[in-house]
C-alpha cells in the first residue's frame, strides 16, 4: 500500500514539474502585465506541435527541440504583447479576460482547422523506459522532463533575483508607477515578461511530446490546472505557483489513483473550490480582512 | 418608475413586436425558423447573462451549469415523474437559482479573471458529476425525451411556430426584467458596483448582497432557457447541456452586441446565431471549429475595436441618418433615459 | 459633547511592515479633527480600518457608541461614516447625477427622492453644470467635488476626508476649506486627514501627528505647530518658528 502511494506521490510530482512550468508562465504576466492569460495552455500546445513536427520531419528528439521551441514561442510572446496585450490595458477587466480567452479559443480551433482532432504522439527511445528507485518506478522520460523543468525554473528565479531585467520585472509588479519613475520601460518589461512566460509554456510542451499526446484541447487541461494552481499558490507568487504546482500534481495523481481514472479534475476543482473556501488568497498572500 | 419614451421610438418598437408576432406565419421554411428559434433563445440567454456579466461586471463563463440545472431538473420530473414541462421549467428555473447560491457564495471570494475561472470550473465539475450519475440522470449517453406527439400540456409542438412563440416570450421576459432592473434602484447598484466595487461599498452599497440577488435572477431565467431547449431538440445529455459553448455563447453575444445595454444581447445574436448557423451548413460538417474560429476573430475584432460592444455604433450610425434626415440634433436613446446611469 | 468617534489600540500589520501601532483617539461631535503625517504614517490605513476595508489584529473602533470592528464597508457607511478616497474612484461610466444618486439611494430607495437629494449635494460642491457629463470626462478637481457629493449624500454624520486638497492652486483650495467649513457648521463630524497645513490651520479644532503609524503628538493647532517632534518628523523649519 505505502508502494502504491509512493509511486502515485512520485508521479504525481514529476508531473507537478511540467505544470510548475504553465503556471509560472501565467502568474509572471498576471504579476507584471496584469492581465490573466486564458491562452497559456494553448503556447504549450503549440510547442507541442513544434516538437512533432520537428520529430516528424527531422528526426529531432523533442526534448532537445526546446532549443527551437523556447526563442519561437518567446519571439510570440513578445509580439503578443506588443500587438494585442497593449491594446487592452488600462481598458478594464473585461476586454482583457476576453481578448486572450478570445485568442484562447482562435488557437484551438485553427488547430483544428489544421490538424484535426487526432492525437499525435512522438516515441522516442526511452519513451517506455523507466528506472526502479526503490519500490518505485520512475518514467525516464518524465524524470528527464522534470529535471528539465526544475532546471528552468530555477533559471527563472536567478533572472528574476539577480539581473537588472529581472529586478526591474518584480519592481513592475509590485508598483508599476513607482517602477517607471525609477527608469524601467514597462513596455520592454510587458514584452520580455510575456516572452518569457510563453517560452517557459513551449518548453512544457516539448518537455512533455515523449509521453504525451497532442491534439488541439491539449492545452485546456493544463491550463485549469495551472490556474488553480496560481491561486492556490496565491496570485502573482511565482515560488508560490512552482510549489502549489507540484502539489496539485501529487493531489492529482493520488485522485487518480485511489478515486478513478477520469477523477483528476474533480480533485483540481475540490482543490479550487476548498482554496476559495478556506483562504481565498492563497497559501503565500496577505489577509487584509 | 415607467419613463416615456419618444414617439417614434414607441412607434419602431409596436412596429418591431408586431413583425415579431407575425414573422414564423410569413415564413413558413423550418430551417429559417429554426435558424429564428435559435436567435430568440441565445438572445435571451444573453440576457440573463448581461444582468451578472454585463451591468454588473461580473463576467461568469459558467452560466451552462444553470442552463443544464434547469435542463435536467425539468427532463428529470418529466421522465421520472410524469410531471409536465410547463412546471418542470419552473423547477428547472428554481433548481438553477438556488445552485446561483453556494456557487456564488464561493466564486465571488475572486475577482476578474479568476471569478470567471472558477465559474468555468463549476459548470465543469457538474458536467462531470452528471456524466457519473447513471442512476438518476442517465449518465453520458443522456437520453431523449419521449415523443408524445403534439401535446401542448407537455410542451411538445407539430409547428416550429409555437416554439418560436414560447421563446420569444421568453425574450420578452427578459428584457421586461432587464428594463425593469435598468430603471430601478438596483439598476443604479449594479452599474455602480460593476465601475468600482470598493468605491461602491463605501457608499452604503450592500455589495454581497446585490451579486446574489441578481445570480439568482440571472440563474433562474438561465435554467429556463435551459427546459426550452432539452423540449426543443427533445435530447438531453451532459456534453449538450453544460457545454462550454453555451456559456462562451452566453457572454459573447452580449459583449459583442453591447454589454450592460438592455439590446445589446438581442443585436450580438442577431449578429452570430445566423452567420454561424450558415457558416455551419456551408462548412460545418467537415471542417469542424469553423464555427468558433468565427466567434474567435469576431470577438477579438470587437474587444479590440470597441470593446464596449457594437450597439454604441449602431446607435451613433442611426443618430446621424436621424440627425441629418430631421435637420436637427435628435434626442439619442440615452438622453431618453436622462438622469438615468447608463448610456446608450 | 458626545464622543463620535473613538479608537482604541488600534494596530495592523501587514507582514513584516507595523502599519498602524497601537493608535488611540477620539473625535467629540461637531468636531473638525485633522490627521497629519509624513507619507507612509499610517493615516490612509487609519481611515482603511475605521470603514471596514481592513480588519485591525487588535484594538477597538467605537463610532456612535457602536462597535465597527468586522463590519463591511457599506454597513458602516450605513451607520454614518462616509468617507472619501484618496485617489478618486469615480463610477466613470455612469453621469455625476447618477453617482451621486447612488450614494443618495442608502438612505431611501425612491428614484425622485435620491434624485433631489443628489442635486442639492451636486449644488453644494459646485457641479450643478455639470450633472449630466460622465464622470470619466471631468477633470481631477471636478471628480474630487463629485466623490465629496457623492460621500454626502449619503448623509453622514462622521465624514472622513483623504487628502482632498492636495494639488490645489490657492484659490481652490480656499474654496476647498470653506466648504469644509460649511459643513462643520451644519453640525457635521469631520476627519481630515491632510498634507497642506494651510488649510489643516484653517479648519482643523484638534490635531493627530503621525509617524510610522504611531501617534506621536496631539493638540491643538498651535501646540501642534510648536511642538518640536511634529516639526522634526514633518512640518520642515518654516513653521518651527510660529
Amino acid at each position: 500500500m505505502a508502494a502504491v502511494v509512493a509511486q502515485a506521490l512520485v508521479n504525481g510530482l514529476l508531473i507537478g514539474g511540467i505544470y510548475a512550468l504553465v503556471s509560472i508562465g501565467v502568474t509572471l504576466i498576471f504579476g507584471v502585465v496584469k492581465i490573466v492569460n486564458f491562452a497559456q495552455g494553448e503556447f504549450v500546445m503549440i510547442g507541442m506541435y513544434i516538437s512533432y513536427w520537428l520529430a516528424a520531419r527531422v528526426g529531432l528528439d523533442p526534448v532537445a527541440s526546446l532549443v527551437v521551441s523556447m526563442p519561437v514561442l518567446f519571439a510570440v510572446g513578445v509580439l503578443l504583447q506588443r500587438f494585442l496585450i497593449r491594446r487592452v490595458l488600462g481598458l478594464g477587466d473585461m476586454p482583457q479576460i476576453f481578448l486572450t480567452f478570445a485568442l484562447s479559443l482562435l488557437l484551438i480551433n485553427l488547430a483544428l482547422l489544421l490538424f484535426t482532432a487526432d492525437y499525435r504522439t512522438v516515441d522516442t527511445s526511452y519513451s517506455e523506459s523507466a528506472i526502479h528507485i526503490g519500490p518505485v518506478y520512475v518514467g525516464v522520460a518524465r524524470l528527464i522532463a522534470f529535471g528539465l523543468a526544475m532546471l528552468l525554473s530555477g533559471a527563472l528565479e536567478v533572472f528574476l533575483r539577480a539581473t537588472d531585467l529581472g529586478k526591474a520585472m518584480r519592481a513592475a509588479a509590485q508598483n508599476r508607477d513607482v517602477a517607471m519613475l525609477m527608469g524601467v520601460n514597462p513596455e520592454h518589461v510587458f514584452s520580455m515578461a510575456v516572452g518569457l512566460s510563453l517560452a517557459l509554456a513551449g518548453a512544457a510542451g516539448s518537455l512533455i511530446m515523449p509521453f504525451y499526446s497532442v491534439y488541439p484541447g491539449v492545452g485546456q487541461v493544463f491550463v485549469l490546472l495551472a490556474f488553480v494552481a496560481v491561486v492556490l499558490g496565491t496570485m502573482g507568487n511565482v515560488r508560490g505557483a512552482l510549489i502549489a504546482s507540484l502539489m496539485m500534481g501529487m493531489a492529482e495523481s493520488l485522485g487518480i489513483q485511489f478515486v478513478g481514472a477520469d477523477s483528476g479534475l474533480i480533485v483540481v476543482f475540490a482543490v479550487l473550490l476548498l482554496t476559495l473556501a478556506i483562504r481565498p488568497s492563497g497559501l503565500f498572500g496577505r489577509q487584509t480582512r | 418608475m415607467m419613463r416615456r419614451l419618444r414617439p417614434s421610438a414607441a412607434m419602431g418598437l409596436t412596429v418591431a413586436a408586431l413583425a415579431l408576432v407575425l414573422l414564423p406565419q410569413i415564413v413558413s421554411n423550418p430551417f429559417a425558423v429554426d435558424i429564428f428559434i435559435r436567435v430568440l433563445l441565445f438572445a435571451f440567454i444573453g440576457v440573463a447573462w448581461n444582468l451578472l456579466g454585463g451591468y454588473a461586471k461580473q463576467l461568469s463563463l459558467g452560466h451552462a451549469a444553470f442552463f443544464g440545472l434547469g435542463a435536467y431538473t425539468s427532463t428529470i420530473l418529466l421522465i421520472r415523474y410524469g410531471v409536465s414541462p410547463w412546471i418542470g421549467i419552473v423547477a428547472g428555473g428554481v433548481v438553477a437559482m438556488l445552485a446561483s447560491l453556494p456557487i456564488g457564495a464561493l466564486c465571488f471570494r475572486l475577482r476578474g479573471a479568476y471569478f470567471a475561472i472558477a465559474t468555468i470550473a463549476t459548470a465543469q465539475v457538474l458536467m462531470l458529476l452528471f456524466l457519473k450519475f447513471r442512476n438518476f440522470a442517465w449518465g453520458a449517453e443522456g437520453t431523449t425525451i419521449p415523443n408524445l406527439g403534439n401535446s401542448p400540456w407537455m410542451m411538445q409542438f407539430d409547428a416550429k411556430a409555437a416554439y418560436y412563440y414560447i421563446a420569444l416570450v421568453l425574450l420578452a421576459i427578459g428584457l421586461a426584467i432587464t428594463s425593469w432592473v435598468e430603471r430601478s434602484w438596483m439598476g443604479y447598484y449594479l452599474v455602480a458596483l460593476g465601475e468600482d466595487q470598493d468605491a461602491a461599498e463605501a457608499v452604503g452599497v450592500n455589495v454581497p448582497r446585490i451579486k446574489r440577488h441578481i445570480y439568482l435572477i440571472s440563474a433562474f431565467l438561465t435554467g429556463l432557457a435551459g427546459t426550452f431547449y432539452v423540449q426543443y431538440i427533445y435530447f438531453i445529455d451532459p456534453n449538450t447541456v453544460f457545454n462550454f459553448n453555451v456559456s462562451v455563447e452566453a457572454a459573447l453575444v452580449s459583449i459583442v452586441g453591447g454589454i450592460g445595454t438592455l439590446w445589446g444581447p438581442v443585436v450580438g445574436t442577431v449578429l452570430l446565431e445566423p452567420t454561424s448557423a450558415l457558416v455551419q451548413s456551408w462548412l460545418g460538417g467537415t471542417h469542424g471549429g469553423v464555427q468558433l474560429t468565427l466567434y474567435a476573430v469576431i470577438l477579438m475584432a470587437v474587444i479590440l475595436w470597441r470593446p464596449t460592444g457594437l450597439l454604441g455604433v449602431l446607435t451613433g450610425a442611426y443618430e446621424r441618418m436621424v440627425g441629418a434626415a430631421s435637420g436637427g440634433t435628435p434626442a439619442t436613446t440615452s438622453a431618453v433615459r436622462k438622469g438615468a446611469p447608463l448610456d446608450g | 459633547m458626545g464622543e463620535v468617534l473613538a479608537v482604541h489600540g488600534l494596530s495592523k500589520r501587514f507582514g513584516g511592515l507595523r502599519a498602524v501601532q497601537d493608535l488611540s483617539f477620539s473625535v467629540g461631535e461637531g468636531q473638525t479633527v485633522a490627521l497629519i503625517g509624513p507619507n507612509g504614517a499610517g493615516k490612509t490605513t487609519c481611515f482603511n480600518l475605521i470603514t471596514g476595508y481592513y480588519r485591525p489584529d487588535a484594538g477597538a473602533i467605537l463610532a456612535f457608541g457602536q462597535d465597527l470592528v468586522g463590519l463591511r464597508p457599506y454597513a458602516v457607511c450605513a451607520r454614518g461614516l462616509a468617507r472619501t478616497f484618496q485617489v478618486v474612484r469615480p463610477f466613470g461610466k455612469m453621469t455625476v447625477l447618477a453617482n451621486v444618486m447612488t450614494g443618495a439611494l442608502l438612505r431611501d430607495k425612491h428614484l425622485q427622492v435620491a434624485r433631489g437629494r443628489a442635486r442639492e449635494a451636486i449644488e453644494f460642491v459646485g457641479l450643478s453644470a455639470k450633472q449630466d457629463r460622465l464622470a470619466c470626462d471631468l477633470n481631477a478637481i471636478d471628480q474630487r467635488r463629485l466623490e465629496l457629493a457623492r460621500a454626502l449624500a449619503t448623509e453622514p454624520r462622521l465624514l472622513l476626508l483623504d487628502e482632498v486638497i492636495a494639488g490645489l492652486n490657492p484659490a481652490e483650495t480656499d474654496q476647498a476649506v470653506a466648504l469644509v467649513g460649511q459643513l462643520s457648521r451644519r453640525g457635521l463630524t469631520i476627519v481630515i486627514v491632510e498634507h497642506v497645513m494651510r488649510a489643516i490651520m484653517a479648519v482643523a479644532q484638534h490635531i493627530v501627528v503621525l509617524n510610522h503609524g504611531q501617534k506621536i503628538a496631539e493638540g491643538g493647532p498651535k501646540d501642534i505647530a510648536a511642538d518640536p517632534r511634529v516639526i522634526s518628523a514633518y512640518l520642515g523649519s518654516s513653521y518651527s518658528h510660529a
